[in-house]
This record gives C-alpha cells, structure tokens and sequence, in this order.
C-alpha cells in the first residue's frame, strides 16, 4: 500500500471511531470496551481478549446531551454525555471510567444512568505520583480493574497473555514514536493532521492490524526522500482527552507553521512510554502510569519530580522548535490551572507562544488564522531581528 | 516605470487603500465602503486611490494587502495579518507610540510595539463582536440613531447608566430595556460607549498597558469611544487624522521596503528567512541554552489570558 492509501484507512477509523469499532466487533467477534482517555492501560482489555477503544469527542453538534450536563463542561465530556443519550456507545460491551476531572466524573455519571445495562469498570487511580505508596495504590488499582474484567470474561487473565499483549502494545508505541522522531529529523514529512490519525487510529484499531499498517507505512517512508521544509517550526501543547480540531492543525499549517512535536494526548502524550515486559504485569503497569508522567507531565497528576514548564521547553529544544501554540480546550480546569506557570516560564525565556482556547462549538477558523499568522510572522521577524543584532 | 507601492487593507466593512511613492511619502489615500468582505468595495477603494495619485496599476512596483479578505486579493504580491500592519502603520503615524488599539469593524486589538514597528505582544477580540465596531452598529440600530451621530450625541449624557460589555446581543436586549424604563437616549448611548471602553481596558490588561498609546480604526472617529477609553485607561491617547488608513499604510511600508531591499521581504518563502531562522536553530540543540534567548528589552510574545 502507498503511503497515502495507509494514512487513508487509518484516516477512516480515527474520523469514525465508533463505525470502524463497531464493525470490527462484527467481523472480530471480540467484545469491545470503550474507555475514557488518558491513564487507562489498554493492554489489559486486550489481554482479556477485548478490543480497548478509546471514547472520541465526536464532530456532531450536542443536542440531547444538554439535559444532562452544563454547557460550562468543557466540549469532551459534553460530547460523550450527548453520545451517550443518543445510543451511541449502545453497542459497547463495557465501559472503564477514570476519575482525572471532575468534569470526566460527571460524564462518567450521565452515562452509568444512560447506559444502565453496559458493564462499567471504574477505577480510582492515585493522583499523588511521588509518594512512597503510590506504586503500591495504582497496583491495586490496576488488580481491581484486571479482576472486573477477569469476571466480565468469565476466567481469568494469565500473566503470560498480559505480557504478549504489552509487547504487542509497545510495539506499537515504538513504531509511532519513530514515526515521530523521523518528523523532527525531516525524514518523513507528515503534516499535524497526519500525525494525529496515526495516533488517534491506534486509540480505535485493533492493535496487531495497526502495527501491520505501521510498518508497512515505516517500509514505504525508508524508500523516499522527504524534502526539507521550510517555515516556523511550531511545537503544539496541550489538548488532553480530545483530539484538537484537524481544522486547527490545517491552519496552523497554512498560515507557514510547520508542526514539528507535540505534547498532545492524540500525540506524543499517548505514545511516550511502554510498559516493562519482564516483569510481574501488574507491577510493569503500574510503574508504567507512574513512569509515563514523567515522560510527558500531566496537569491531572502531582508528582514532586515532574515540571511541565520545563519539560516543555527541553522539548522545544530538542525539536528546534521555534514557537509553541497552546491548544486549550475551553473549560479543560487541569490546563486552565497549569498554563500560567507555562506562561510565566516561557516569558522568563523568552521563548515565543501563542495560547488558542479551542472548543466544541468552534468552526470557523478565519479570527484565529489572524491570530496564528500574525504569531508566525513575529516570530520569524523577531528571529531575523536577533540574527542582525547578532 | 514603476514607481509606487500600494498597501490595501480589506477589512470586513470598508476597505482602505494607500498609495506611497519610493521615497515613502503618501500620495493617495482611499476608504471605500461596501458592505462585508466586498470585492466591490476593494476596486472602489483602488480606484479611488489610483484617481488621486493620479497613476494607474501597471505604475505599481508592489502590493501589499492585510484585513480579513488578505488573501482574496489578487493584485497583492505579499499579505500580512492586520495586526502586523496596523502596528507599522501606527507607528509611522506616531514614532513615539508603544502600544496600539486598533478597534475596527469585526476586531478590536491591542498590539504591543516596539519603535521599529515590530510586534511584541498582541490579544484580540475573540469570538464575539462586544467591544468592536459592529457592536456600536448594532446598538446604534436599537437606538435609532445613525452611527455618524451616535458619538456626539453619547456625549451628552448626563447620567451614568450600565450595559454589558461581554455580548452584542445580549446589550442589545439591555438597551432595549432601558429605553423601555424612559432612560434618554445619550444616556444610553453613553452607557454602551463605555462598555466598549471596558471590554478594550480588559483587552489592554491583557497585553499590558504601557504608553504612549495610538488608537486607529475607524472607531477612533468616534469621539465618545475615544473619551470613555481614555477615561478608562486613565490616559490619553494619539490619534491620526484619518486613523482608518493605519493598516493599509503598513502594509504599504512592508511593500516600500521589500521594493527597496528585496532580502527585507522576510515572509517570502524564497528570501534569507528560513535561513535566518536554520542559523539561529543551529545551536539550539541540548544543552544549548541561549538560542531562543530574546535582548532584555525585548519582551516575548505570550498568548492572551
């Protein structure tokens, strides 16, 4: 397959996540569990012999989902709760919630009282990282979850299944990461879109039929020769249970950016850590969940030893990024929280950014684009003015 | 022989053409209106300018075009954003301003400049039209009163009354109301004067306040929107005889420079930018920490609150 047939098929299943799941039920005969975004470890789910499929904002507008939940909830968990009143998810066999905002409680709430025959796992993960117990809570945690599912399926799951489909699952986060670091390199032009259905299709695909397509898209990139681009190399943070808008990413493009790293969840955020194969699973998962906000620091965790500021810009460093742009889904209270110590640490070095606050609602684009452009053509001044004073 | 630069700015009510010969001195200047983002209003404008200058397209040796219609211009050789260019702009009008508000018809923003006109730190107006011109269009209409009017007449208030600065529609609904209480008109209008000031005193928190400060835009015609900003800022600001043409005089500049020193031409994917840019990378790779390390007068860009 070429390159643009592969970025094709997996473009369909993370535009219509819940179709491409749904079918697959049909064809795989696997239960499918849907789950809520960011800690929740999808290996498990495979292991019990279920597809993990990670809930997606969808693109419709919220109608029925008003009823049930404020319009001051940030665009994700109003777009599930609408999902939910409208029957989507009726397919699902069960559903993992996580607790990360209270916004994502609520969701989590309307949609146990929708869905009242849909198994639910829901799991209470240790927010505090640093701690001396908080290995020990997020194994537990991890052991709660895997003996509910272990009772959905009817046996249990044996370490050795947990350990194949880690491998299975690192595998995959290994490819994309490549894929990634291959963008920083010039090696493979892939474009903020692109790189957001390779990430987000691996939320939805079955993972063996992902990593298939990986590698044939990995062959495909070793045989060409990307050519260099130029403009503003731009590196994105933010947007944690969403996918941003692929309209956003387009025009950050059009206007001369060129997206070169990302700390979104539908990116870098998702991919950043694998899981210890060798050892006890549920150890490897739980020094997993602890491992990964290190990696990639979420605004949701506390750990004394993990600063997003500064993660941040050791990021832009390594990328040679010349400019970051926040997206910020309105109303996202844990980015909302974080972004001034961002802020006042980009300003104390110097380092250009741009916040946009993106939401549900939001279609146009054409105020934001004078935003981003006129961003862009500082940046690139201001670069040109300091190689003169230079 | 081509011996003029134009710059047009193509906003979303009027459009504003400026024309300026080699030397920088302005030879003609032309606001056309006609309707949003009309293709009209732009030829109107041109031609109007090319009238006064007395000259015609082919004695034009660069366009530049900014406003919201930017890239729907042909003719144009080179587009930057509004923002861009209302700070050039506003800075050749008063070399000595450093902070620019620029209230037009769909945006209102407050730009941060440094003396070359160059852009430090900007916020904007974001989805909704409180605090630009089509607000006081709109509440001109609830009124009753012609747009042209609505500023004297706003200075005749005499009692201070309050309307919400945060949704066209919703003081629309506000002053409706109290017209229904038997409130006089420029007390009224007084009120959604000064609710534009507020929503701009927020737009400036945003930035930063600093001085001196230029308005432009066709709202700086508007003697109440200035008093009640200046009454809100609790200074005064500079204001340009014809503070409308501010963008399309940038970019008319940006046009004069990149006609005098192509390399300046700086968004051009062509020029020595990336290039500037690839150089200035080169060592910004870890543990490298100075790269991206701005002069210490020179404030970075941030993002709006």
């Amino acid at each position: 397959m070429s390159i643009e047939s592969i970025l094709g098929t997996l473009e369909w299943t993370a535009e219509n996540s819940l179709a491409a799941a749904s079918q697959w039920k049909q064809a795989s005969g696997r239960r499918i569990v849907g789950s809520f975004p960011m800690h929740f470890p999808g290996e498990m789910a495979h292991a019990a012999g279920c597809t993990p499929v990670i809930l997606q904002e969808s693109h419709e507008p919220i109608t029925v989902g008003h009823g049930m939940i404020y319009p001051f909830y940030c665009g994700f968990t109003r777009s599930i709760v609408d999902q939910a009143c409208k029957g989507d998810y009726d397919f699902l066999d069960a559903i993992m919630f996580g607790d990360h905002c209270v916004q994502v409680l609520g969701a989590a709430d309307v949609v146990r009282a929708k869905l009242p025959n849909t198994r639910v796992h829901f799991y209470q993960l240790i927010s505090s990282m640093s701690d001396p117990w908080s290995l020990g809570r997020a194994r537990e945690t991890f052991l709660n979850l895997k003996e509910g599912l272990e009772e959905m399926i009817g046996h249990s799951i044996d370490d050795e299944a947990m350990r194949a489909s880690i491998r299975l699952f690192n595998r995959n986060r290994q490819m994309l990461r490549k894929l990634y670091e291959m963008r920083r390199a010039g090696d493979a032009r892939l474009t903020a879109r692109q790189m957001q259905i390779l990430v987000k299709s691996s939320m939805i695909m079955d993972k063996a039929e992902h990593n298939r397509l990986l590698e044939e898209l990995l062959a495909e990139f070793d045989k060409t020769r990307a050519t260099a681009q130029r403009g503003v190399r731009v590196y994105l943070s933010g947007h944690f249970c969403q996918a941003p808008k692929t309209g956003v990413l387009d025009m950050i493009e059009e206007c001369g950016g060129i997206v070169v790293d990302d700390d979104l969840y539908h990116g870098q955020r998702f991919i950043s850590t694998d899981v210890d194969d060798s050892i006890d699973p549920l150890d490897a998962l739980a020094k997993w969940y602890l491992e990964r906000n290190l990696k990639v620091p979420c605004p949701t965790r506390v750990d004394q030893n993990a600063d997003w500021e500064n993660y941040l810009l050791d990021a832009m460093e390594r990328s040679r990024a010349d400019g970051m742009i926040v997206l910020m889904a309105k109303f996202c209270e844990p980015h909302m929280y974080y972004y001034p110590e961002i802020k006042e640490a980009f300003e104390k070095r110097g380092v250009p950014h741009l916040l946009i606050e993106t939401e549900h609602e939001l279609n146009s684009f054409e105020a934001l684009r004078t935003r981003v452009e006129t961003f862009l053509e500082v940046v690139k001044r201001q670069t040109a003015a300091r190689r003169i004073a230079a | 022989m081509k011996s003029y630069v134009m710059g047009i700015d193509f906003g979303s009510t009027t459009t504003k053409t400026v024309i300026l010969d080699l030397k920088g001195k302005m030879v003609a200047s032309c606001v056309a209106s006609k309707g949003s983002i009309s293709a009209e209003g732009v030829q109107v404008s041109m031609d109007g300018a090319f009238a006064q200058a007395g000259i015609a397209q082919k004695d034009i040796a660069r366009t530049v075009s900014t406003g919201y219609g930017r890239r729907m211009i042909d003719v144009a050789d080179q587009s930057y954003t509004e923002i861009t260019c209302h700070a050039r702009g506003a800075i050749a009008m008063f070399p000595e301003a450093r902070l620019v508000i620029d209230i037009g018809g769909q945006d209102s923003k407050v730009i941060a400049v440094s003396g070359d006109g160059l852009v430090q730190q900007f916020a904007m107006n974001d989805r909704c039209a409180a605090g630009t011109g089509k607000f006081l269009e709109a509440l001109a209409r609830a009124v009753q009163v012609p747009v042209e009017a609505m500023g004297a007449l706003a200075m005749s208030s005499t009692e201070k009354l309050t309307v919400s600065n945060m949704c066209a529609t919703f003081a629309e609904t506000e002053v409706i109301s109290l017209l229904a209480e038997g409130k006089s008109k420029p007390d009224v209008l007084g009120a959604v004067h000064a609710a534009i000031a507020s929503r701009t005193a927020g737009l400036v928190a945003r930035v930063g306040n600093r001085n001196p400060i230029v308005m432009t835009g066709g709202v700086a015609k508007n003697h109440a929107a200035v008093h009640y900003i200046e009454q809100a800022l609790s200074a005064k600001m500079l204001i340009a005889p014809d503070p409308q043409i501010a963008g399309a005089l940038g970019a008319a500049l940006f046009a004069l420079d990149e006609v005098a020193k192509p390399s300046a031409a700086m968004m051009d994917e062509e020029d020595g930018a990336d290039e500037a840019m690839s150089s200035a990378r080169g060592c910004a790779t870890q543990p490298c920490k100075t790269a991206a390390k701005l002069p210490a007068n020179e404030r970075p860009l941030l993002g709006p609150m």
